[in-house]
């Protein structure tokens, strides 16, 4: 008996060491990459193409320098650029969010005999590559005068973000009882107040999801961003990133510290609210 | 409550659509006698002399012509191609813009949405301050961009102390080479370093020159002319030529692996005895103005680098040869007419963008190589004592003849598919034969509804 | 629903919250009008929506798609003075997109990432959770705000990272020659490996997430109540855990279907599809034809609409999976 409880808990052991060792891979994996891109930030570009993966000061004539951080803001004029980030992100979001309610409470609780084709095509577009659209959508705005304007850009983004906030709010707004729906029509309340009543505030949850979605994909996307603006105070933090970080940049340091300043707000806005975000994410995400 | 928070938002929506779209009304209107021009700049903001460019080339436009405001937006790389491309698609090109004389600004030349310049130098007179191949037609057979200067899309830059430490001279010819790898590879020295992960740098930087050495400068005309096929001895040979560099380790086919601008490093730190890469690579080892550093130092640069070209081929019918494509510069959308102050203030723009002033400082921080004949360069050199790879690219440019680079003279269908075989062949996945025909047929197809 | 029906689902419901006969006249006159309220109701909450999205989305994917059958092949503009002449030309895009080698080389690896995603990311993000939820290992917090961070850091970043980290002179050259000194970096004879331990590391957050607060939803007294009875952890997985998330494991499928087959931003910053197109996928493959060289739009288009197709196949299939393993349950 003794001798059974032993083999037990050496297989224990052992087994929580692989564990140990699976999740010292993912964190590591996790932060290597920001650590490597910090270090690098510091290093000037001829230091880095010398030294690509030790700490700065290594090599003789070189010393960990701050310069990058100070010429790639204020070359790229970071600054106008982050406030672009933030209106477009809160923005759009807020669009998003409340239209997906809006259309979700109508084909998950309403009646229609649209709401089969409706439905269907939002589906469609989750299955939707921004590359498809790019070129019809910028000769659109050209039609239209939208090129060049902020609403231009807002209306994609609302747009882009509403499949997946529909397709999970319908599917959420469907695991909500009807019957008490029905009860307040029973009561006399129109459905509009049920929305407002009823329904919104159950949505919460949900509400955080959709946001953590569409913040994630509204603040790093760039390539629509940059086809739709042209003048400069128009576009948002990733353009600005875009032009130090290209595939033929010439200097890494300010490249690096270009990524740096790029990643920081994100990074600021997951440790602030990783457990809203982590719960988050989860809770609308799959109706269990 | 709801209701009236319901009603505050919707007001609040309305205020910010109306005013936004109002903001963007009130700019178009600005202009009270002055000229907007809308300007399409390529520029790279992590170069060290970026910063500068937009205050001594741009503010300084500025200052000199209160009567124009420039609306400037500045890309670079991917983002600038694309935004052309949709530029193009919607017929709503910018009144000035960065181009290429051929390969990704293509469509803005074939499309007529730029203007021929040569009329604009002849009201002018300035036909004779460019250099005569500077103002050669380009991909729409007429003179859609002023350019900058002539690039040599090839420099092969030497390690000349470290081939002397290893008691090896300058090569002569191909097999030269191939005989330093048994010396270099076992010190862990590469011979020839080369950042092949994208496929326009094998094309550009060497392979353009290989297929000039063995079809002579006019082999574009006599293809085009039907004399001559790709999959005849001149083109096979040259892929051959490529196919037995990686064969026997002179290039290593690692470098596939190697992004763009990789190995600028390795090569400057001792690891690798050549480099191949455009003359433009040369500033990258220039002083950073912002840091004050080098990769090579003044001393370095004068005395233990040297830029020459690719050793001669066995068989090759021209010999000492670089490959060269008219450079980047400026084209005016073909919407303006000659004679309207949009047009002359376009104009007035793109000859200061490419006058003495501003080409004399893009000599200087080795952006490119002046087109205008004005520009004196050995004065230039010695009165700013500009470094020494300045000097030697100079040099360069007149020791050595000049044969096409392919992408500035064959369509993408065509050359796509030149970029692709030869990373195939780095691969070993296809031989010379395989991609030569495979070239051949793009060449009839693409050939077949053009030409 | 009929009109009758739906009064008698309503009366049933009055019945049991109410039932007194005032009300139920009350009711009686809301059923008349309510119709055309739920109407009015349905289009006001649909409508800015869809507009929206119609415009945005939907007309240009059916423009798109007349683009692929047309003659727009080198682009200009479509109206005005100097409009192109815009025919509309047949499948012959398509056929030239069949022939093209490269097309199968994108196609096949677009289904490795699929594979890699729902054979790879699923099983470990499902492992991970478990490890997490159960409690078998200590600052379950911590590790579960690490594995997710990727999925916060914009690719663009994440893909500069990699394409260094696996150059000839990268760190992983460096790793390797931590267990073989005599190691020299060699091209790569799979090139594609290294993009899909990328994909897999970069998404398995998402799903950890799914799986632990599914996981959470599960009574753990009922594990509790088996273990006791002599079952083993593993039985407990088998028996207990799995079954209750069998839906969910399909719908995590749907998304890393969608997912992978969108797959564009990492690969076109980590190795632009190279080297000799090994690592192209069909969002790469098209952005080609469209934004390198002279654009041909008509065989882009093609491509996508090929896209489109394909990501509608493999949900149906996964549909049917759905239901199969439904009537398990």
């Amino acid at each position: 008996m003794a001798n059974i409880q032993d083999t037990k808990s050496t297989s224990v052991i052992i087994g929580k060491i692989v564990v140990y060792i699976i999740l010292g891979i993912f964190t590591f994996l996790a932060l290597y990459p920001i650590c490597w891109l910090l270090i690098n930030s510091f290093k000037t570009t001829q230091e880095f193409q010398l030294n690509k993966l030790g700490l700065p000061g290594k090599i003789d004539g070189y010393e960990s320098t701050l310069i990058n951080y100070k010429d790639a803001w204020v070359r790229g004029k970071f600054g106008g650029l982050i406030l672009n980030s933030i209106f477009y992100t809160v923005v759009s979001v807020a669009f998003i969010i409340m239209f997906s309610f809006m259309c979700g409470f109508a084909f998950a609780k309403l009646q229609s005999k649209a709401t089969f084709a409706l439905y269907g095509s939002f589906t469609i577009g989750l299955l939707m590559t921004l590359q498809c659209i790019m070129v019809p959508l910028f000769l659109m705005a050209n039609w239209t005068g939208l090129l060049d304007t902020r609403l231009g850009v807002l209306i994609p983004y609302i747009g882009i973000g509403l499949p997946m906030g529909v397709y999970l709010a319908t599917e959420y707004i469907r695991s909500i009882p009807t019957a008490l729906i029905e009860s307040a029509r029973i009561d006399g309340a129109k459905f509009f107040r049920i929305f407002a009543q009823i329904i919104l505030p159950m949505c919460t949850p949900l509400a955080v999801t959709i946001a953590i979605l569409s913040v994630t994909g509204t603040w790093n996307e760039f390539m629509l961003i940059n086809i739709l603006t042209s003048t400069p105070t128009l576009k948002s933090l990733p353009v600005g990133i875009q032009a130090f970080a290209g595939a033929l940049s010439s200097d890494y340091g300010k490249q690096f510290a270009a990524l740096v300043i790029g990643l920081l707000p994100m990074l600021a806005f997951y440790l602030v609210f990783h457990k809203e975000i982590t719960k988050g994410v989860a809770a609308g995400a799959v109706k269990g | 409550m709801t209701k009236l928070r319901k009603v505050a938002l919707v007001a609040l929506i309305a205020l910010f659509s109306v005013s936004m779209v109002f903001a963007e009304g009130a700019k178009e209107a600005s202009a009270d006698g002055k000229v907007t021009l809308r300007v399409l700049n390529y520029i790279d903001m992590s170069e060290p002399n970026s910063a500068n460019e937009v205050a001594l080339v741009w503010d300084k436009f500025s200052a000199e012509n209160p009567d124009i405001e420039i609306i400037r937006e500045d890309l670079f790389n991917e983002p600038f191609h694309q935004k052309t491309e949709s530029y193009v698609a919607s017929g709503n090109v910018p009144d000035v813009l960065y181009m290429w004389p051929s390969g990704r600004s293509t469509s803005l030349h074939t499309t007529g949405s730029v203007q021929d310049l040569r009329p604009w130098l002849e009201r002018d007179g300035l036909l004779d301050s460019f250099s005569a191949p500077s103002l050669a037609g380009q991909a729409g057979g007429y003179l859609g961009e002023l350019p900058n200067g002539v690039t040599s899309s090839h420099i092969m830059f030497a390690n000349t102390k470290l081939l002397a430490d290893n008691g090896l001279a300058m090569p002569e010819t191909l097999d030269d080479l191939i005989a330093m790898v048994d010396v270099l590879a076992p010190k862990g020295i590469q011979v020839i370093a080369m950042d092949n992960m994208d496929s326009w740098v094998m094309q550009s930087c060497l392979f353009s020159l290989v297929v000039g050495r063995y079809g002579a400068a006019d082999w574009y005309d006599r293809l085009a002319a039907g004399e001559i096929k790709f999959t005849d001895d001149w083109f096979v040979k040259a892929l051959e030529a490529i196919d037995t560099l990686y064969a026997k380790g002179v290039i290593s086919r690692a470098s596939l692996n190697s992004p763009y601008g990789n190995c600028r490093g390795e090569f400057a730190a001792g690891k690798a005895a050549f480099l191949i890469d455009g003359d433009w690579a040369a500033a990258a080892f220039m002083e950073d103005i912002t840091t004050g550093k080098a990769l090579l130092s003044r001393e370095q640069q004068a005395n233990d680098f040297e830029m020459v070209v690719f050793p001669a081929l066995p068989g090759e019918v021209v010999s000492n040869t670089t490959s060269g494509v008219v450079g980047t510069g400026w084209g005016m959308s073909a919407d303006l007419e000659m004679g309207t102050p949009k047009a002359e203030a376009a104009w007035r723009l793109i000859k200061y963008l490419q006058g003495e002033y501003v080409q004399e400082y893009r000599l200087s921080t080795g952006a490119s190589f002046p087109s205008n004949l004005n520009v004196d360069v050995a004065k230039v050199i010695e009165e700013k004592n500009l470094e020494p790879f300045i000097g030697k690219r100079a040099e360069f440019y007149n020791t050595y003849g000049t044969t096409p680079v392919i992408d500035g003279v064959l369509h993408s269908d065509v050359y796509n598919i030149i970029n692709v075989g030869l990373q195939e062949i780095g691969l070993g996945a296809k031989t010379p034969a395989t991609v030569a025909a495979e070239v051949q047929k793009a060449w009839e197809a693409w050939a077949a509804s053009n030409i | 629903m009929s009109d009758k029906e739906k009064a008698q689902r309503a009366g049933v419901n009055g019945e049991i919250t109410l039932g007194d006969v005032k009300n139920e006249k009350k009711i009686r006159r809301k059923e008349l009008t309510s119709k055309g309220e739920e109407k009015l109701a349905y289009w006001t909450l649909v409508l800015p929506g869809f507009l929206i999205y119609f415009a945005v989305m939907a007309f240009p994917t059916l423009f798109s798609f007349i683009l692929s059958i047309s003659n727009y092949y080198r682009g200009g503009q479509l109206f005005g003075p100097k409009a192109v002449d815009f025919k509309l030309v047949g499948f012959g895009s398509y056929a030239k997109v069949f022939q093209d080698e490269y097309f199968y080389v994108a196609l096949k690896n677009n289904f490795k990432i699929v594979l890699i995603s729902v054979f790879g990311q699923i099983p470990l993000g499902f492992i991970l959770a478990y490890i997490l939820n159960r409690g078998l290992v200590k600052f379950t917090g911590f590790f579960q705000t690490v594995i997710y961070l990727p999925c916060v850091i914009s690719t663009v970043v994440i893909g500069i990272l990699f394409k260094s980290f696996f150059s000839p002179t990268g760190a992983w050259p460096e790793v390797i020659r931590i267990f073989n000194p005599a190691y020299q970096p060699t091209v790569n004879a799979n090139p594609m490996a290294s993009v899909l331990l990328v994909i897999l590391w970069m998404y398995t957050g998402t799903y950890l997430l799914i799986f632990i607060a599914n996981l959470q939803k599960i009574d753990s007294s009922i594990i509790e109540a088996a273990k006791i009875d002599g079952a083993s952890e593993f039985q407990a997985l088998r028996y207990i855990i799995l079954p209750a998330l069998s839906g969910v494991i399909v719908t995590s499928a749907i998304l890393a279907i969608s997912g992978s087959l969108k797959s564009f931003d990492l690969i076109y910053v980590m190795t632009g599809g190279g080297p000799a197109n090994r690592t192209t996928v069909l969002s790469i493959f098209m952005y080609d034809k469209a934004f390198k060289g002279a654009p041909n739009y008509a065989l882009a288009n093609a491509i996508s609409t090929i896209m489109v197709i394909i990501s509608f196949l493999l949900i149906g299939l996964t549909k049917l999976a759905e239901k199969k393993f439904g009537g398990k349950e």
